[in-house]
């Protein structure tokens, strides 16, 4: 077995990535965000294709399925869904997003331009129940992801680690394909875990194709909290590893 | 302070047929040549599923081929699983007195519960249930090396009455450590008589911190073995060169190549929140202290790696934290050549080793001053 980097083909995946206008992203605090997420472990061979080389996948590779609904924020109200592939920059716990989906049409032009969001329209919503917290997802007319926490337990906000992560964007200052860090700061009112399940989930609409396999499922959390997004700090060349190049951009 | 080997036993890619015996080879020659040099013990891991980091998922057998090569170190289990999806609790009794057997007396029995995800969810072990399990075991275990009938009733397992054999041949039965990760555990070493097989680099003043807390807590400790084993081991890694940036250059090879395997791996608290597992455990620590500040060498504080002055140097500040035994890891994945590895022991043996009370003794004695 050779060693292990993402394969992932960064040119062709560029044609869903955001502009990004430069580095100087000055951080958002949105207050009050119902954040669901989703860890389940996936098939590790065909999951190298859905990271670039940049990272190495995580051992055992497994996918982040996030569902969040911010009350306020500078653009106004929206709920963003995103699927990401957990990695290493590094070695540095890292999550690769493959798409995401947004609400609102101004948060999308904001978290593109800002932090580079792959982000497209679609219908996204939480729901909370008293047994579960549901999600659901649907991008033109179709459903792109059903996903639930089940058994809802209370847990303390601080056993919650959020990884960062990593957007395909292209500057529009330069016209560079670069990777995004994007590592926003949580303050947490809430914390609860439960099983993760997903009950519906369309690869295709997220760019997944057949390279998303899932396995075995790890956990679930549902957490309020006070969601800095901040200053943009590293950028990586999506086609070498980590190590080789990594840019600061900020301090 | 005495000196010991830890082994990992990473292994590298591309696996072909023989590199996993290469590399077995390679550990078990080093052993050898460390009895020889007077280094009192050998630690080796439980580890399953961690590629390239850890291939060493059944270290009673290792142990056991350690055993037959040497003549006077100790072996130790650091750690055996401690959670039933594992290990049964009745396997270890008898797999743990059988190695003591066959070692005449020498094993060590460090004891834990895994830190990383990669394991548990394989297993299919709740990361909530593993210091219950743990310390269910920890209390089992001295009953079952000395009853001669023994039945148990618990939480996590039960048997009826049986007599458990063979018995360690180390009367009453060999020591029992627990390998301390989190912050904290430290204490559950200290209340339970068991020594504290420190898993983490952690600064100076943190390991000061822990072992003046571990020595009070210790003295009114209720042990769960029939001795109390006050003694408190670090792990380390070791790269000894007459040449000091030759040293640093090659040490800081090997620890940036196990640092970067190491968070490869998926740590429980990464995957599977619960207070269970407070800390990111080994892996982090490990990094985070083997790649932080050091002087204008290059060489992180408190690191064995460099020429004989430095590691001499720098073990006696472990020596005034008052750490009792430094157990070295020697390679990762290989990346330094076999031979330089065995000079490097070498040197240690002559150069640093007298420096030291109780290690010197060992190695006069094997020779090695």
């Amino acid at each position: 077995m050779p060693p292990r980097y993402g394969n992932l083909n960064t040119a062709d995946w560029a044609k869903a990535a955001a502009t990004i206008n430069g580095y100087k992203t000055e951080p958002w605090l949105l207050k009050g965000a119902q954040i669901l997420s989703i860890n389940i472990e996936i098939d590790d061979d065909p999951a190298d294709n859905l990271i670039p080389r940049t990272m190495h996948p995580s051992i055992p590779s497994y996918a982040i399925f996030n569902v969040t609904h911010y009350p306020e924020s500078p653009a106004g109200a929206f709920s963003i869904a995103e699927v990401r592939i957990a990695g290493r920059t590094g070695v540095r716990p890292r999550g690769f997003v493959l798409r995401s989906f947004c609400d609102s049409e101004d948060a999308r032009r904001e978290l593109g331009a800002r932090w580079g969001f792959p982000v497209a329209p679609a219908e996204v919503k939480i729901d909370l129940r008293h047994d579960r917290i549901v999600a659901h997802v649907i991008a033109d007319g179709r459903s792109a992801l059903d996903c639930e926490l089940v058994d809802r337990d209370v847990i303390a906000g601080n056993d919650i680690q959020y990884i960062a992560s990593m957007h395909l964007a292209r500057n529009k200052e330069d016209g560079k394909l670069v990777l995004v860090q994007v590592d926003p700061e949580f303050v947490f009112a809430k914390a609860e875990r439960g099983k993760p399940r997903i009950l519906h989930l369309d690869n295709n609409a997220w760019g997944a194709g057949d390279n998303l396999r899932l396995g075995n499922p790890i956990s679930a959390t549902f957490t309020v909290a006070d969601v800095t997004m901040p200053k943009i700090r590293y950028i990586c060349n999506p086609d070498v590893p980590a190590m080789q190049g990594t840019t600061k951009v900020a301090a | 302070m005495k000196f010991g080997l830890f082994y990992e036993i990473s292994v590298p890619r591309p696996w072909g047929r023989e590199t996993e015996k290469t590399v077995y080879d390679n550990c078990l020659e080093q052993v050898a040549l460390a009895d020889t040099l007077g280094f009192d013990q050998v630690w080796a891991v439980e580890h399953h599923f961690l590629e390239e980091y850890s291939h060493c998922p059944a270290p009673e057998l290792f142990l056991t081929a350690c055993a037959m090569k040497t003549k006077k170190m100790r072996v130790g289990h650091g750690i055996v699983v401690c959670v039933p999806e594992f290990n049964h609790p009745i396997k270890i009794a008898e797999r743990t007195a059988v190695l003591d057997i066959l070692s005449g007396g020498r094993l060590e029995v460090g004891t834990g519960r895994s830190a990383t995800w990669t394991e548990l969810g394989g297993f299919r072990a709740s990361p909530d249930e593993t210091k219950k399990t743990w310390d269910e075991f920890v209390h089992c275990l001295p009953n079952m090396w000395t009853q001669e009938r023994y039945s148990y009733q618990g939480r996590s397992w039960s048997m009826p009455q049986r007599t458990i054999v063979p018995k360690p041949y180390q009367k009453p039965h060999p020591p029992l450590w627990v390998a301390v990760t989190s912050p904290g555990t430290e204490v559950d070493a200290a209340e339970r008589g068991m020594g504290s097989l420190g898993l983490t680099f952690g600064g100076f003043a943190e390991q000061d911190e822990k072992v003046k807390r571990y020595r009070k807590i210790i003295r009114n400790c209720t042990p769960v073995g029939k001795f109390v084993n006050e003694n408190v081991s670090t792990v380390n890694f070791l790269y000894c060169h007459e040449d000091d940036a030759e040293g640093v250059k090659i040490g800081k090879r090997m620890t940036n190549t196990f640092n970067y395997l190491a968070s490869q791996l998926l740590a429980a608290r990464e995957a599977y929140p619960s207070k269970s597992y407070p800390s990111l455990g080994l892996l982090p620590a490990l990094r985070q202290d083997a790649s932080g500040p050091g002087d204008a060498s290059g060489a992180p504080e408190g690191i064995a790696i460099g020429n004989p002055a430095r590691l001499v140097r720098e073990l006696k500040k472990w020596e005034a934290c008052g750490v009792d035994r430094v157990n070295f890891l020697l390679n990762a994945l290989e990346s330094i050549p076999q031979e330089k590895v065995l000079d490097s022991l070498r040197i240690f043996a002559k150069e640093v080793m007298p420096h030291f009370q109780g290690a010197s003794d060992s190695a006069a004695a094997a020779g090695g001053r």
